[in-house]
Protein backbone atom coordinates (compact mmCIF):
# COMPACT_ATOMS: atom_id res chain seq x y z
CA UNK A 1 0.00 0.00 0.00
CA UNK A 2 1.15 3.61 -0.83
CA UNK A 3 1.41 5.91 2.05
CA UNK A 4 0.08 9.27 1.21
CA UNK A 5 -0.27 11.71 3.82
CA UNK A 6 -4.02 11.80 4.60
CA UNK A 7 -5.79 13.70 7.58
CA UNK A 8 -5.72 12.62 11.09
CA UNK A 9 -8.66 10.39 11.25
CA UNK A 10 -8.02 8.41 8.02
CA UNK A 11 -4.41 7.63 9.36
CA UNK A 12 -6.14 5.38 12.03
CA UNK A 13 -6.65 2.64 9.48
CA UNK A 14 -4.75 4.04 6.22
CA UNK A 15 -8.00 3.91 4.34
CA UNK A 16 -9.16 7.35 2.33
CA UNK A 17 -12.67 7.91 0.84
CA UNK A 18 -13.71 6.47 -2.31
CA UNK A 19 -16.20 7.48 -4.42
CA UNK A 20 -17.34 5.32 -7.49
CA UNK A 21 -19.37 5.47 -10.52
CA UNK A 22 -21.21 2.42 -12.44
CA UNK A 23 -24.28 1.86 -14.31
CA UNK A 24 -27.75 1.63 -12.68
CA UNK A 25 -27.38 -1.92 -14.02
CA UNK A 26 -27.88 -5.50 -11.61
CA UNK A 27 -24.70 -6.49 -13.10
CA UNK A 28 -22.67 -4.08 -11.48
CA UNK A 29 -23.86 -4.54 -7.94
CA UNK A 30 -21.34 -7.32 -7.49
CA UNK A 31 -18.33 -4.39 -7.82
CA UNK A 32 -19.90 -2.46 -5.22
CA UNK A 33 -19.67 -5.49 -3.03
CA UNK A 34 -16.78 -6.06 -3.42
CA UNK A 35 -15.64 -2.39 -3.15
CA UNK A 36 -17.55 -2.33 0.33
CA UNK A 37 -15.49 -5.12 1.83
CA UNK A 38 -12.22 -4.56 0.52
CA UNK A 39 -12.46 -1.23 2.49
CA UNK A 40 -14.12 -3.21 5.31
CA UNK A 41 -11.43 -5.83 5.26
CA UNK A 42 -8.19 -3.01 5.14
CA UNK A 43 -10.18 -1.42 8.17
CA UNK A 44 -9.98 -4.47 9.90
CA UNK A 45 -13.54 -5.07 10.88
CA UNK A 46 -14.40 -8.55 12.09
CA UNK A 47 -15.26 -11.33 9.14
CA UNK A 48 -18.46 -11.39 10.24
CA UNK A 49 -19.00 -7.28 10.07
CA UNK A 50 -17.40 -7.43 6.37
CA UNK A 51 -19.97 -10.00 4.99
CA UNK A 52 -22.81 -8.46 6.86
CA UNK A 53 -21.60 -5.09 5.05
CA UNK A 54 -20.75 -6.63 2.06
CA UNK A 55 -24.88 -7.90 2.26
CA UNK A 56 -26.30 -4.40 3.13
CA UNK A 57 -24.65 -2.41 0.23
CA UNK A 58 -25.61 -5.68 -2.09
CA UNK A 59 -29.12 -5.29 -0.70
CA UNK A 60 -28.93 -0.72 -0.69
CA UNK A 61 -27.68 -1.11 -4.73
CA UNK A 62 -29.93 -3.92 -5.52
CA UNK A 63 -32.43 -1.52 -3.85
CA UNK A 64 -31.91 1.38 -5.96
CA UNK A 65 -31.02 -0.23 -8.87
CA UNK A 66 -34.58 -1.45 -9.21
CA UNK A 67 -35.64 2.17 -9.12
CA UNK A 68 -33.47 3.62 -11.40
CA UNK A 69 -34.30 5.08 -14.59
CA UNK A 70 -32.88 3.48 -17.61
CA UNK A 71 -29.25 4.74 -18.76
CA UNK A 72 -28.84 6.19 -15.69
CA UNK A 73 -26.07 5.80 -13.20
CA UNK A 74 -25.11 4.72 -10.14
CA UNK A 75 -23.05 6.62 -7.52
CA UNK A 76 -21.84 4.70 -4.23
CA UNK A 77 -19.41 7.04 -1.74
CA UNK A 78 -17.52 4.81 0.91
CA UNK A 79 -16.59 7.09 3.79
CA UNK A 80 -14.19 5.41 6.35
CA UNK A 81 -15.05 7.32 9.53
CA UNK A 82 -13.44 6.65 13.67
CA UNK A 83 -16.44 4.67 14.16
CA UNK A 84 -17.06 2.88 11.01
CA UNK A 85 -17.86 2.72 7.89
CA UNK A 86 -20.60 5.40 6.08
CA UNK A 87 -21.80 4.17 2.66
CA UNK A 88 -24.05 6.49 0.55
CA UNK A 89 -25.88 5.19 -2.40
CA UNK A 90 -27.47 7.30 -4.77
CA UNK A 91 -29.63 6.67 -8.29
CA UNK A 92 -31.61 8.41 -10.41
CA UNK A 93 -35.82 7.44 -10.98
CA UNK A 94 -38.35 8.67 -12.25
CA UNK A 95 -41.11 7.78 -10.08
CA UNK A 96 -40.72 9.08 -5.87
CA UNK A 97 -41.46 5.03 -4.49
CA UNK A 98 -38.57 5.11 -1.49
CA UNK A 99 -36.15 1.94 -1.05
CA UNK A 100 -38.55 1.01 2.11
CA UNK A 101 -41.15 0.24 0.05
CA UNK A 102 -40.00 -3.10 -0.61
CA UNK A 103 -40.48 -4.59 2.62
CA UNK A 104 -38.42 -8.09 2.59
CA UNK A 105 -34.98 -5.99 0.62
CA UNK A 106 -35.59 -3.43 3.90
CA UNK A 107 -36.09 -5.62 6.51
CA UNK A 108 -32.63 -7.43 5.67
CA UNK A 109 -30.65 -4.06 5.14
CA UNK A 110 -32.02 -2.57 8.38
CA UNK A 111 -30.99 -6.03 10.02
CA UNK A 112 -27.60 -6.28 8.31
CA UNK A 113 -26.53 -2.19 9.05
CA UNK A 114 -26.05 -0.25 12.00
CA UNK A 115 -28.14 2.42 10.96
CA UNK A 116 -30.28 3.13 7.22
CA UNK A 117 -31.40 6.33 6.38
CA UNK A 118 -33.39 6.95 3.11
CA UNK A 119 -34.15 10.18 1.20
CA UNK A 120 -36.19 10.77 -1.86
CA UNK A 121 -35.87 13.99 -3.57
CA UNK A 122 -37.62 15.88 -6.44
CA UNK A 123 -35.18 16.71 -8.87
CA UNK A 124 -35.57 18.13 -12.49
CA UNK A 125 -37.13 15.52 -14.65
CA UNK A 126 -37.50 13.00 -11.90
CA UNK A 127 -36.63 11.97 -8.22
CA UNK A 128 -33.27 11.27 -6.89
CA UNK A 129 -33.35 8.12 -4.48
CA UNK A 130 -30.33 8.37 -1.90
CA UNK A 131 -29.74 5.32 0.74
CA UNK A 132 -27.31 5.64 3.16
CA UNK A 133 -25.76 3.37 5.68
CA UNK A 134 -23.55 2.95 8.53
CA UNK A 135 -21.64 -0.23 9.34
CA UNK A 136 -19.28 -0.76 12.69
CA UNK A 137 -15.86 -3.43 12.62
CA UNK A 138 -18.12 -5.62 15.09
CA UNK A 139 -18.04 -6.36 19.08
CA UNK A 140 -14.10 -6.20 18.99
CA UNK A 141 -14.56 -2.55 17.79
CA UNK A 142 -11.56 -0.74 15.83
CA UNK A 143 -8.13 -0.59 17.57
CA UNK A 144 -5.79 2.09 16.70
CA UNK A 145 -2.84 0.32 14.74
CA UNK B 1 -23.47 -54.14 5.87
CA UNK B 2 -25.33 -53.76 9.30
CA UNK B 3 -24.77 -57.18 9.87
CA UNK B 4 -20.95 -57.10 9.32
CA UNK B 5 -20.35 -54.22 11.54
CA UNK B 6 -22.61 -55.98 14.44
CA UNK B 7 -20.36 -58.87 13.74
CA UNK B 8 -17.33 -56.61 13.40
CA UNK B 9 -17.86 -54.90 17.40
CA UNK B 10 -17.44 -58.53 18.89
CA UNK B 11 -14.16 -58.86 17.89
CA UNK B 12 -10.85 -58.13 19.45
CA UNK B 13 -8.73 -55.26 16.81
CA UNK B 14 -6.33 -57.95 16.85
CA UNK B 15 -8.79 -60.51 15.53
CA UNK B 16 -10.14 -57.86 13.52
CA UNK B 17 -6.41 -56.94 11.81
CA UNK B 18 -6.09 -60.58 11.27
CA UNK B 19 -9.29 -60.98 9.39
CA UNK B 20 -8.61 -57.89 7.46
CA UNK B 21 -5.13 -59.37 6.50
CA UNK B 22 -6.54 -62.31 5.45
CA UNK B 23 -9.72 -60.85 3.21
CA UNK B 24 -6.52 -58.36 1.47
CA UNK B 25 -4.64 -61.70 0.82
CA UNK B 26 -7.33 -63.43 -0.51
CA UNK B 27 -8.49 -60.32 -3.03
CA UNK B 28 -5.05 -60.31 -3.78
CA UNK B 29 -5.01 -63.59 -5.42
CA UNK B 30 -8.62 -63.74 -6.95
CA UNK B 31 -8.64 -62.89 -10.79
CA UNK B 32 -9.78 -59.88 -11.76
CA UNK B 33 -12.70 -60.92 -13.60
CA UNK B 34 -13.74 -62.86 -10.44
CA UNK B 35 -17.21 -62.44 -9.31
CA UNK B 36 -15.68 -62.90 -5.90
CA UNK B 37 -14.10 -60.37 -6.19
CA UNK B 38 -15.92 -57.38 -6.70
CA UNK B 39 -18.05 -58.98 -3.91
CA UNK B 40 -15.18 -59.31 -1.91
CA UNK B 41 -13.57 -55.46 -2.08
CA UNK B 42 -17.17 -54.61 -1.62
CA UNK B 43 -17.36 -55.54 1.79
CA UNK B 44 -13.77 -53.82 2.51
CA UNK B 45 -14.81 -50.82 1.91
CA UNK B 46 -18.22 -51.08 3.76
CA UNK B 47 -16.62 -52.74 6.94
CA UNK B 48 -14.18 -49.72 6.66
CA UNK B 49 -16.32 -46.75 6.02
CA UNK B 50 -16.46 -45.58 9.32
CA UNK B 51 -12.87 -44.62 8.90
CA UNK B 52 -14.14 -42.25 6.08
CA UNK B 53 -16.58 -41.10 8.02
CA UNK B 54 -14.78 -39.94 10.86
CA UNK B 55 -11.49 -38.40 8.55
CA UNK B 56 -14.24 -36.28 6.88
CA UNK B 57 -15.63 -35.13 9.63
CA UNK B 58 -11.93 -33.30 10.72
CA UNK B 59 -12.57 -31.86 7.45
CA UNK B 60 -16.07 -30.90 8.03
CA UNK B 61 -15.26 -27.37 9.52
CA UNK B 62 -13.50 -26.04 6.08
CA UNK B 63 -17.30 -24.78 4.70
CA UNK B 64 -18.20 -28.03 2.86
CA UNK B 65 -20.67 -30.15 3.11
CA UNK B 66 -20.33 -33.28 5.15
CA UNK B 67 -21.95 -35.10 2.63
CA UNK B 68 -19.98 -34.21 -0.10
CA UNK B 69 -16.62 -34.94 1.93
CA UNK B 70 -17.61 -38.42 2.99
CA UNK B 71 -17.99 -39.25 -0.78
CA UNK B 72 -14.59 -37.87 -1.21
CA UNK B 73 -13.00 -39.89 1.79
CA UNK B 74 -14.83 -42.89 0.49
CA UNK B 75 -13.26 -43.11 -3.02
CA UNK B 76 -10.05 -42.51 -0.76
CA UNK B 77 -10.99 -45.69 0.75
CA UNK B 78 -11.82 -47.52 -2.45
CA UNK B 79 -7.82 -46.48 -3.69
CA UNK B 80 -6.37 -47.89 -0.39
CA UNK B 81 -8.71 -51.41 -0.49
CA UNK B 82 -7.40 -51.48 -4.27
CA UNK B 83 -3.72 -50.90 -3.55
CA UNK B 84 -3.58 -52.07 -0.13
CA UNK B 85 -0.57 -55.21 0.28
CA UNK B 86 -1.12 -57.53 2.95
CA UNK B 87 2.03 -58.43 3.25
CA UNK B 88 3.20 -54.61 3.80
CA UNK B 89 1.46 -54.37 7.48
CA UNK B 90 -1.85 -52.73 9.04
CA UNK B 91 -4.25 -51.73 6.53
CA UNK B 92 -5.17 -48.62 9.12
CA UNK B 93 -1.74 -47.33 8.58
CA UNK B 94 -2.17 -47.62 4.97
CA UNK B 95 -5.49 -46.76 4.39
CA UNK B 96 -5.68 -43.28 6.54
CA UNK B 97 -2.86 -41.13 4.52
CA UNK B 98 -4.44 -42.17 1.41
CA UNK B 99 -7.71 -41.10 3.15
CA UNK B 100 -5.96 -38.12 3.76
CA UNK B 101 -4.47 -37.27 1.12
CA UNK B 102 -7.36 -37.78 -1.29
CA UNK B 103 -9.18 -34.85 1.09
CA UNK B 104 -6.03 -32.63 0.85
CA UNK B 105 -6.06 -33.16 -2.85
CA UNK B 106 -10.14 -31.97 -2.87
CA UNK B 107 -9.66 -29.06 -0.76
CA UNK B 108 -6.20 -28.29 -2.99
CA UNK B 109 -7.66 -28.52 -6.20
CA UNK B 110 -11.43 -28.45 -6.03
CA UNK B 111 -14.16 -26.73 -5.19
CA UNK B 112 -12.67 -23.66 -6.69
CA UNK B 113 -14.96 -22.59 -9.53
CA UNK B 114 -12.11 -19.94 -10.35
CA UNK B 115 -8.78 -21.32 -11.06
CA UNK B 116 -6.42 -19.85 -8.50
CA UNK B 117 -2.83 -20.14 -7.93
CA UNK B 118 -1.98 -22.83 -5.77
CA UNK B 119 0.12 -21.15 -3.05
CA UNK B 120 -3.17 -19.20 -2.96
CA UNK B 121 -5.49 -22.27 -2.20
CA UNK B 122 -3.43 -23.51 0.51
CA UNK B 123 -3.20 -20.07 2.10
CA UNK B 124 -7.12 -20.12 1.93
CA UNK B 125 -7.11 -23.41 3.73
CA UNK B 126 -4.40 -21.91 6.54
CA UNK B 127 -6.69 -18.73 6.82
CA UNK B 128 -9.92 -20.47 7.08
CA UNK B 129 -8.50 -23.18 9.71
CA UNK B 130 -7.32 -20.11 11.32
CA UNK B 131 -10.33 -18.33 11.31
CA UNK B 132 -12.24 -21.32 12.98
CA UNK B 133 -9.85 -21.51 15.85
CA UNK B 134 -9.72 -17.56 16.82
CA UNK B 135 -13.38 -17.81 16.38
CA UNK B 136 -13.58 -20.70 19.31
CA UNK B 137 -10.68 -18.72 20.92
CA UNK B 138 -12.19 -15.10 20.88
CA UNK B 139 -15.93 -15.88 20.99
CA UNK B 140 -16.85 -13.41 17.92
CA UNK B 141 -15.03 -13.28 14.45
CA UNK B 142 -11.51 -12.55 14.18
CA UNK B 143 -10.25 -9.41 12.12
CA UNK B 144 -8.05 -9.91 9.55
CA UNK B 145 -5.43 -7.87 12.22
CA UNK B 146 -5.74 -10.78 14.21
CA UNK B 147 -5.65 -13.70 11.65
CA UNK B 148 -2.18 -12.29 10.37
CA UNK B 149 -0.77 -12.26 13.98
CA UNK B 150 -2.55 -15.57 14.82
CA UNK B 151 -0.97 -17.30 11.54
CA UNK B 152 2.45 -15.48 11.13
CA UNK B 153 1.38 -13.82 8.06
CA UNK B 154 1.25 -10.63 6.56
CA UNK B 155 -2.04 -8.13 6.25
CA UNK B 156 -1.70 -8.60 2.90
CA UNK B 157 -1.37 -12.34 2.74
CA UNK B 158 -4.50 -12.29 4.55
CA UNK B 159 -6.44 -9.90 2.73
CA UNK B 160 -5.24 -12.03 -0.75
CA UNK B 161 -6.71 -15.31 1.20
CA UNK B 162 -9.85 -13.50 1.94
CA UNK B 163 -10.00 -12.09 -1.29
CA UNK B 164 -9.39 -15.34 -3.29
CA UNK B 165 -11.84 -17.09 -0.75
CA UNK B 166 -14.73 -15.46 -2.71
CA UNK B 167 -14.08 -16.90 -5.88
CA UNK B 168 -14.56 -20.51 -4.55
CA UNK B 169 -18.56 -20.35 -5.26
CA UNK B 170 -18.90 -18.60 -8.87
CA UNK B 171 -22.49 -16.87 -9.40
CA UNK B 172 -24.46 -18.07 -12.50
CA UNK B 173 -24.19 -15.19 -14.99
CA UNK B 174 -27.41 -16.09 -15.53
CA UNK B 175 -28.62 -15.56 -12.04
CA UNK B 176 -27.70 -12.11 -11.64
CA UNK B 177 -29.22 -10.79 -14.54
CA UNK B 178 -32.47 -12.80 -13.40
CA UNK B 179 -32.58 -10.20 -10.86
CA UNK B 180 -35.25 -7.14 -11.73
CA UNK B 181 -33.43 -4.09 -13.24
CA UNK B 182 -35.86 -1.81 -12.77
CA UNK B 183 -37.48 -3.28 -16.38
CA UNK B 184 -40.74 -3.98 -14.22
CA UNK B 185 -43.61 -1.85 -16.66
CA UNK B 186 -46.78 -0.37 -14.90
CA UNK B 187 -47.43 0.39 -11.35
CA UNK B 188 -50.31 -0.82 -8.78
CA UNK B 189 -51.09 0.37 -5.95
CA UNK B 190 -47.18 0.64 -4.12
CA UNK B 191 -48.37 -1.67 -1.06
CA UNK B 192 -50.14 -4.21 -2.87
CA UNK B 193 -46.70 -6.31 -3.61
CA UNK B 194 -46.28 -5.99 0.13
CA UNK B 195 -49.26 -7.82 0.85
CA UNK B 196 -48.54 -10.94 -1.96
CA UNK B 197 -44.48 -11.10 -0.01
CA UNK B 198 -46.25 -10.85 3.53
CA UNK B 199 -48.68 -13.54 2.67
CA UNK B 200 -46.15 -15.64 0.97
CA UNK B 201 -43.61 -15.19 3.52
CA UNK B 202 -44.73 -17.24 6.15
CA UNK B 203 -45.01 -20.10 4.24
CA UNK B 204 -41.82 -20.04 2.50
CA UNK B 205 -40.31 -20.11 5.69
CA UNK B 206 -41.71 -23.17 7.18
CA UNK B 207 -40.73 -25.07 4.21
CA UNK B 208 -37.50 -24.48 4.91
CA UNK B 209 -35.14 -27.20 6.59
CA UNK B 210 -35.08 -26.25 10.75
CA UNK B 211 -31.36 -25.15 10.83
CA UNK B 212 -32.17 -22.63 7.91
CA UNK B 213 -35.42 -21.39 9.59
CA UNK B 214 -33.78 -21.04 12.80
CA UNK B 215 -30.65 -19.11 11.21
CA UNK B 216 -33.23 -16.89 9.72
CA UNK B 217 -34.76 -15.86 12.84
CA UNK B 218 -31.46 -15.38 14.81
CA UNK B 219 -29.75 -13.19 12.04
CA UNK B 220 -32.92 -10.94 11.29
CA UNK B 221 -35.75 -11.17 13.54
CA UNK B 222 -33.21 -11.24 17.47
CA UNK B 223 -30.27 -9.58 14.83
CA UNK B 224 -27.81 -12.02 16.65
CA UNK B 225 -24.40 -12.32 14.88
CA UNK B 226 -23.20 -14.64 12.63
CA UNK B 227 -20.32 -16.17 15.43
CA UNK B 228 -23.33 -16.16 17.83
CA UNK B 229 -25.52 -17.92 15.60
CA UNK B 230 -22.86 -20.57 14.50
CA UNK B 231 -22.41 -21.10 18.28
CA UNK B 232 -25.87 -21.82 18.81
CA UNK B 233 -27.03 -23.95 15.43
CA UNK B 234 -23.58 -25.73 16.14
CA UNK B 235 -22.17 -25.36 12.62
CA UNK B 236 -18.92 -22.61 11.52
CA UNK B 237 -19.70 -19.14 10.50
CA UNK B 238 -18.47 -19.68 7.19
CA UNK B 239 -21.35 -21.87 6.67
CA UNK B 240 -23.91 -19.48 8.75
CA UNK B 241 -22.56 -16.95 6.09
CA UNK B 242 -23.24 -19.41 3.25
CA UNK B 243 -26.83 -20.57 4.46
CA UNK B 244 -27.63 -17.36 5.16
CA UNK B 245 -26.92 -16.51 1.36
CA UNK B 246 -28.16 -18.97 -0.21
CA UNK B 247 -31.10 -18.62 2.00
CA UNK B 248 -32.43 -15.43 0.83
CA UNK B 249 -31.25 -15.93 -2.67
CA UNK B 250 -34.05 -19.27 -2.04
CA UNK B 251 -36.82 -16.66 -0.84
CA UNK B 252 -35.98 -14.11 -3.03
CA UNK B 253 -36.63 -16.80 -5.74
CA UNK B 254 -39.49 -17.76 -4.48
CA UNK B 255 -41.27 -14.47 -3.71
CA UNK B 256 -39.98 -13.41 -7.12
CA UNK B 257 -42.13 -16.21 -8.89
CA UNK B 258 -45.23 -15.88 -7.00
CA UNK B 259 -45.30 -12.50 -7.67
CA UNK B 260 -44.89 -13.28 -11.06
CA UNK B 261 -47.77 -15.84 -10.80
CA UNK B 262 -50.20 -13.31 -8.70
Amino acid sequence: MSEVETSPVARTHGVRDVEVRVWADAEQVPLLRSFAADIAMRMDFDLDAIEDLRMAVDEACSLLVRAAAADTALYAWFEPQEYGIRVRVQVDAERAQPPSADPMGWQILTALAASVTEDVEAVEGGHRIRVELLAVPGPAGVGPR
Amino acid sequence: MTESAKEDSGETKDAKDARDADRFRELAELALDDPRRATLRGDLVADHIDLARNLARKFDRRGDQLEDLVQVATIGLIKAVDRFEADRGNFYAFAIPTIMGELRRHFRDTGWAVRVPRQLKELHVTVAAGRNELSQKLGRAPKPSELAEHLGLTKEQVYEALVASAAKQGTSLDARLAEPSGDRFGYEDDRLAEVDNRRALGPLLAELPEREQKIIVLRFFRGLSQADIARRVGVSQMQVSRLLAKTLERLRAALGEDTLAG
